[in-house]
């Protein structure tokens, strides 16, 4: 097999050429940081990997599924801290091996390309910490990164760019978590996976540079070992400190979490990671104009210098001593580093020094469960206000509050706690202690554990119902007191308006389990004796139901009404458990529902003829018919004219609506039925509008009474074809029978002129003569004057003498 | 010399890969552990309380609906699920799945024909899930049940 592989690839000699690569006598301890960050990135790899299978990159999902890996996983939790630690470890590693390097003066010539790549590796696993940061979608991933993002904003110029970029919009969200990830998983380990190759692959073609040998005299030393076994062996016993390190530090101090993302939450405050704080004491030094000096200029020279020391420092001289002005050069940046870290390190809160008092009162802070409402400068709960915040505390005030909330805000849902008075002072006294250097003391896991409802990110606003669908499940874990260590003597706050007594029927009637919650059943008893209901009445309330249940009326409640004040319609459902009315067993109840519905049902008993929808009614309630009827008719569909001429109910609702609203259920060729069109009418219909009242007139007016109101709105002006003789000329261009001037005009347009229909009707010929009757005088003078008044707009009397032989009617 | 140079050398190459065996398994098995081992898990039965047993009517099954939350992944979600609880006149209880055996679809009772019906292929069950005519292959699920204190509770 592996003769077949190396005939064929060359794979296992290259393998055995590189294993066996002879060293120089002078390689030692200081050169197993390279190995050793290369196993940090193959575990890295590894755990990351790992963490992929599970992890979901979007922030609704983020965060629970991080919590899932870390509550319910085997190793979930290690491994997360395994990768949590090997990235913290991986800069130092890189770091040592960069300055070894730098000290040995490894970069000379010809290695100048090992040193570029390594700086590039360098800047790749930076790269992997600032997108890695934002993947767990917590208050630190999400505040961290919005401080970074603003930081590339600082930028000159490209800064908008970038940070646009990596948001991938405006706002931190989805897309930007998705590119991070990306960015992660994906961009960033095929860059770094190259560059290593390649600086691997050059170091094994340079070979490793001899320490403190002159450039050129690297040949005079002996090269006594193999790279294995006698350098791997030094490797082999590194990557076992090493890895045990990590062990340790990944099973004792897990990889944080802290409370989900919040965008809103403008209290927290983020703090910097402990390799980045001489960056953030370095923007300190610089004016707020001049912040992109700290935050860009200054690490962007650094990283450029960092690049160009090969070719900046060309001595051939390796030893320390022999080249001082770049040993002391690269020392002084590395210092300032360091004192400006230390500094950093300062700043961030301390540990807090409590007396054993204080003491006390964190640890009964911590039993009391106090977190669950209050945090202490961040964390805890949101229902209180935040410990830390708000300056000195009196005291006295304190244990008053702590005695009786209540005398502070009548509203408050914090609960009474009358500690003996050792304990009342050691709460006292830690409460009164806090700052805002304080910290939230560890909160260990509430045992036993909590069931998965407890989980959801709502539970705590749905406890509620699920109290009251079964408080026993409650019960088998709390105490029924439990209640009020949060809601303490406070009755419900619907319980607190002025008028409640007067309506609680009518909370009762919606959900009488609310009530059950905290009354017994008999509560209402004691008040309301004479509404019970006892086994004569249960045996008669049917009967009496379906014949009085409308009829019969106490002041302006019916009978049915006067039920649905206590009992909802499903009440009835509670006992008769959808046993059906007799009229539902007929056997095409189902086709006929409808007709029995609206008009009342034939086949039933002679008091329920006059049965109408009130009596389904009795049983469902309205949504009831919706089951089926999806699209049961809307209560705007019922108002008086919804369909009719003009501005009808549905054509104004759909204008105050728009119709999308219609669209909800009916098609867009809906309208066409009627309208023979779309409405309402397309874009740029007022442009062929004309065409379309030519087409089809009678189509526009059944909304758009005539002329005067709608088109003489636009149509003031005489339109084009109305030349100045058009008075003369308009009877030869009726070429359609008139219906082109009705569009304007209206159908009696003609009659304000000629005091006729124009053209005139068919029957015209036979009936003008009757005209003349309405005339005054004699048959001559008549006809003179019918002349006169109507006929002579357009005919001369010579028209007449066509037929007519005149001056001898 | 040659002997106690081959030596070192087998010593010091036993020792590297002892500590690259070493090493590999202490961060591998922990993933292999984290990746592959939860794919196994079953998840634990929930008992549901369905209600007390006073309240069904004995020969008449009746629907009851449950609403329970499901773990899925990290994604906890409500479901809800029907089940007719049948209890005889003996005494005896039966909780029945409403699920038809043939394609799935939900079986209603039938009060008049005093039957399990299932519209999508006109299945038909008895009261104790048995089939009756149509197509199901077998009777109606039955799912595990127990009393307690008067109350009855299911497994889903």
């Amino acid at each position: 097999m592996l003769n077949w592989l190396e005939r064929e690839t060359g794979l296992v000699s290259a393998w055995q050429r590189f294993w066996a690569q002879p060293l120089p006598a002078t390689v030692g301890w200081g050169h197993i940081f390279g190995a050793l960050s290369l196993l940090c990135l193959a575990i890295l790899f590894v755990t990351g990997g790992a963490m992929m299978f599970y992890y979901s990159p979007t922030p609704d999902q983020a965060y629970p599924s991080v919590q899932y890996m870390e509550r319910f996983l085997p190793f979930g939790k290690f491994l997360r801290a395994l990768h949590y630690w090997a990235a913290r470890l991986i800069v130092p590693l890189i770091i040592i091996h960069l300055v070894r390097a730098f000290l040995w003066g490894a970069y000379k010539k010809p290695r100048q390309m090992i040193w570029v790549t390594g700086v590039l590796l360098l800047l790749c696993v930076i790269g992997f910490g600032l997108t890695g940061y934002a993947l767990p979608w917590d208050q630190k991933a999400y505040w961290g990164t919005a401080v970074r993002l603003k930081i590339a904003e600082g930028i000159p110029l490209i800064g908008h760019a970038i940070a646009n970029f990596l948001k991938g919009g405006e706002q931190i969200g989805a897309v930007t978590l998705m590119r991070f990830y990306v960015l992660h998983v994906f961009v960033l380990p095929i860059l770094t996976f190259l560059v290593t190759a390649w600086h691997i692959r050059q170091v094994h073609h340079l070979g490793v540079a001899p320490a403190w040998v002159r450039v050129g005299d690297e040949n005079a030393v002996p090269k006594t070992q193999r790279l294995h076994p006698d350098h791997t062996f030094r490797i082999a016993i590194g990557a076992i400190i090493f890895t045990a390190l990590l062990l340790w530090l990944a099973a004792r101090y897990p990889a944080p979490l802290e409370p989900r993302a919040n965008p809103l939450d403008t209290a927290y405050k983020p703090h910097p990671d402990f390799y980045v704080l001489w960056l953030h004491e370095l923007l300190k030094l610089f004016p707020p104009d001049w912040e992109f000096v700290g935050s860009f200029v200054l690490p962007t020279v650094l990283v450029i210098l960092l690049l160009a020391v090969p070719f900046l420092d060309r001595s051939p001289e390796r030893h320390p001593l022999q080249r001082l002005p770049a040993i002391t050069t690269g020392l002084t940046v590395l210092f300032a580093i360091i004192v400006l870290n230390i500094k950093g390190m300062e700043a961030l809160p301390k540990p807090e020094n409590l007396s054993p008092l204080e003491r006390r009162g964190q640890e009964l802070f911590v039993q009391l469960r106090c977190y669950s409402c209050h945090g202490i400068n961040g964390g805890g709960g949101p229902v209180g206000p935040d410990l830390g915040l708000g300056g000195k505390r009196d005291p006295k005030k304190v244990e008053a509050l702590l005695r009786n909330p209540g005398a502070f805000n009548a509203h408050t849902v914090m609960p009474a706690y009358n500690l003996p008075p050792d304990d009342m002072k050691a709460l006292v006294a830690y409460i009164v202690s806090l700052g805002p250097q304080s910290r939230m003391p560890p909160i260990p896991p509430v045992e036993p554990e909590k069931p998965p409802s407890h989980f959801e990110d709502n539970w705590l606003i749905i406890h509620k119902f699920e109290v009251r669908k079964d408080p026993q499940s409650c019960q088998s874990c709390h105490k029924p007191f439990f209640c009020q260590a949060c809601h303490g003597q406070r009755r419900p706050s619907s319980h607190l308006r002025p008028d409640w007594l007067k309506f609680h029927f009518g909370n009762a009637a919606d959900e009488l389990r609310t009530c059950d919650t905290c009354h017994t059943p008999d509560y209402c008893a004691d008040c309301h004796r004479l509404t019970r209901h006892d086994t004569t009445w249960l045996r008669q309330h049917g009967a009496t139901l379906t014949k009085f249940g409308e009829t019969k009326r106490f002041g302006a409640t019916t009978l049915h009404q006067l039920c649905y004040q206590c009992h909802t319609r499903q009440s009835c459902d509670e006992c008769h458990q959808g046993a059906l009315p007799e009229n539902h067993k007929v056997p095409d109840f189902l086709q006929r529902h409808g007709e029995l519905a609206k008009s009342g049902d034939k086949t039933m008993a002679t008091a329920n003829r006059q049965a109408n929808a009130q009596t389904c009614a009795t049983c469902h309630t309205q949504a009831f018919c919706t089951n089926c009827h999806m699209g049961a008719k809307p209560k705007s569909h019922e108002q008086p004219n919804f369909v009719g001429q003009g501005k009808s109910g549905h054509a104004l609702e759909a204008l105050r609506k728009g119709v999308q609203s219609c669209a909800t259920c009916h098609e867009q060729k809906f309208c066409a039925n009627c309208h023979g069109m779309p409405m309402p009418h397309p874009q740029g219909f007022v442009r062929t509008h004309i065409q379309e009242a030519r087409r089809n007139l009678p189509l526009c007016q059944r909304c758009h009474s005539w002329g005067e109101q709608n088109c003489r709105q636009c149509h003031a002006k005489r339109p084009p074809s109305h030349t100045a003789d058009f008075r003369e000329t308009h009877p030869q261009r009726l070429s359609d029978g008139g219906a082109s001037c009705q569009v304007c005009h209206g159908r009696n347009a003609c009659a304000d002129c000629h005091r006729l229909p124009m053209p005139h009707p068919d029957n015209f010929l036979h009936a003008h003569g009757e005209l003349a009757k309405g005339q005054q005088g004699n048959e001559r003078r008549r006809v003179q004057n019918l002349h006169r008044q109507l006929c002579a707009h357009c005919h001369t009397i010579a028209y007449c003498r066509k037929c007519h032989l005149l001056g001898n009617p | 010399m040659a002997t106690t140079e081959w030596t070192r050398r087998r010593w010091l190459d036993w020792v590297v890969k002892a500590a690259a065996f070493l090493v590999t398994a202490l961060i591998g098995l922990p993933t292999m552990a984290f990746v592959v081992l939860p794919a196994f898990r079953r998840s634990r039965p929930q008992w549901l309380k369905v209600g007390r047993l006073d309240e069904f009517r004995p020969n008449e099954p009746t629907a009851i609906t449950l609403t329970f939350q499901r773990r899925d992944g990290w994604v906890i979600r409500t479901v809800r699920r029907t089940v007719y609880v049948v209890v005889k006149p003996d005494g005896s209880v039966k909780v029945l799945s409403n699920i038809c055996t043939h394609a799935n679809c939900a079986v209603r009772w039938e009060h008049q024909k005093r039957a399990f019906f299932c519209p999508c292929h006109d299945g038909y069950f008895d009261l104790n899930g048995k089939v009756i005519s149509g197509p199901p292959p077998r009777p109606l699920d039955e799912l595990p049940h127990r009393l307690q204190g008067g109350f009855l509770f299911v497994r889903v």
